[in-house]
């Protein structure tokens, strides 16, 4: 029985979807078997971050309403086949085309094939996202180190726990560690502060994310970038590693050269 | 009748009763009971939880469901539940109010924004309230954590009402009627413990010593 964890964060433009594709990518890079499930009806965009919109035959509301079999709409991966696929969502759709019953169902079968079940869910807090979070055991909240981004997080963590999903792991993305610095944008303490739930991972803004996206491969398969290694970190957290917070003061020029010390580096 | 007012659902967490509007209360009931009987003995022996999504109750009125699911064996777990209200909702409620004054609830999490808590007494908060959340209460609020909410002590004219939080950092306080907001800069905040009341017509913050 696999896990289903859901992406979500209430704001939009935070980074569910680079999140879940880079997840997904790199559980699979860990040899994980996972299916990345879009549930943004009508505003899919997670094909397009895999780099996979021109396969889309069939989605999830085909399956749903049992126009293909589940197989037919599982769209593989470029670079990992079988191990890594997406169900996309339907794009002429609207939201409230699919209950979360059905989503339940759908979810209970996928996590008999998977090892993990990512869903990724639409910004908002109506149908969608109740929608995606109605299958999930447990969510990861991302959000970005602004005042807005964080108040949505918060009432997200409320709505889920209202919904029976307790200690949600959070994942702080975009922190551009030189404002921090400066005190010009919010510190990984002053949101742990409001939020007070567990830390999965900090992510670095990062120019490398935007190259990825628009090329349809996620930066966690790029050995480096900084934000492809925070990802790695998350993904060897989520299968239990230990693996302590990436210091993200540290300079790129440094990281490189004690890369090439520890031999890593090629 | 109504499946739409109420539901009992099984959660990882127990068994969870779901008022979906607690407007009706009288409907509330019915349909409960209904669900009840449908699903006879099967809850049997089980404690429920209590969750409102609109809508308030009164004690009274959760002393009547307790009694109604006790008559079908189980046990309703009267710790904090959730209670999101709508402030018309609460405020005919209040007419309701009697011999609650002193009664106390204890909160044992965080408030997240969106939440708000509506109670006719006193409320204690062990764990923070957050920005976007809200307490209004009839009593006295005591936040044991931080408060950067929006509380209401006080809310039918008890204007000896205090608030007190070991970090007072409120987005907005009311007491009685009256209204006070954090200012516009950022002051320096004291690290201890702070309590505000009414002095003369106004809000006013002092340090928390007795």
């Amino acid at each position: 029985m696999g896990k289903v964890i859901v992406v979500t964060s209430g704001k939009g433009g935070v980074g569910k979807t680079t999140t879940t594709a880079n997840l997904g990518t790199g559980l699979a890079a860990m040899g994980q078997k996972v299916c990345l499930v879009d549930t943004d009806i009508g505003l899919r965009n997670l094909d397009v971050v895999m780099g996979l919109e021109n396969r889309i035959v069939y989605d999830l509301l085909h399956v749903v309403e049992g126009q293909c079999r589940l197989r037919q709409a599982l769209i593989k991966d470029k670079q990992y086949g079988d191990r890594l696929v997406l169900l996309p969502a339907p794009q002429t759709r609207e939201k409230d085309a699919v209950t979360p019953e059905q989503m339940k169902q759908l979810v209970k079968e996928l996590k008999e094939d998977f090892d993990f079940v990512l869903l990724d869910c639409p910004a908002g807090i109506e149908h969608g996202f109740k929608n995606a979070i109605a299958g999930a055991d447990s969510a990861i909240v991302v959000t970005t180190p602004e005042i807005a981004a964080v108040r949505d997080a918060d009432r997200i963590i409320g709505l889920l726990e209202a919904e029976g999903l307790y200690e949600p792991q959070l994942i702080i993305n975009r922190v551009r560690p030189g404002m921090v610095r400066r005190g010009d944008m919010m510190s990984i303490s002053d949101i742990d502060d409001i939020l007070a739930i567990e830390i999965l991972g900090v992510v670095p803004d990062d120019p490398d994310i935007i190259v990825s996206t628009n090329k349809g491969e996620p930066v966690v398969t790029n050995s480096r970038s900084r934000s492809g290694q925070a990802y790695r970190n998350i993904v060897r957290r989520l299968l239990g590693e230990d693996v302590p917070l990436m210091d993200l003061n540290e300079r790129k020029v440094m990281h490189w050269f004690k890369r090439l010390l520890s031999g890593e580096a090629h | 009748m109504n499946t739409q007012l109420c539901a009992i659902k099984g959660s990882r967490d127990g068994l969870v009763v779901t008022i979906n509007d607690s407007t009706n209360f009288t409907a509330v009931l019915d349909a409960l009971e209904q669900q009840l009987i449908a699903s006879q003995s099967f809850f049997q022996g089980s404690t429920a939880k209590l969750l409102v999504k609109q809508g308030t109750l009164s004690l009274s009125q959760l002393d009547e469901i307790e009694r109604l699911i006790a008559r079908y064996g189980m046990v309703l777990d009267r710790r904090p539940p959730q209670w999101s209200v709508t402030p018309s909702v609460s405020q005919q409620n209040s007419e309701e109010r009697g011999s609650v004054e002193d009664s106390t609830l204890l909160v044992k999490r965080t408030i997240r924004s969106g939440q708000r808590l509506h109670y006719d007494g006193n409320v204690v908060v062990m764990g923070d309230v957050n920005p976007g959340a809200e307490i209004v209460c009839t009593g006295d609020i005591l936040v044991l954590g931080s408060l950067r909410g929006v509380a209401h002590a006080g809310a039918e004219g008890k204007t000896d009402a205090i608030v007190f939080a070991f970090r007072l950092e409120p987005t907005q306080l009311r007491i009685a009627h009256l209204i006070s907001r954090a200012p516009d800069e950022k002051l320096p905040q004291p690290e201890g413990p702070e309590v505000a009341r009414v002095v003369g017509d106004r809000i006013q913050l002092s340090v928390y010593n007795h």
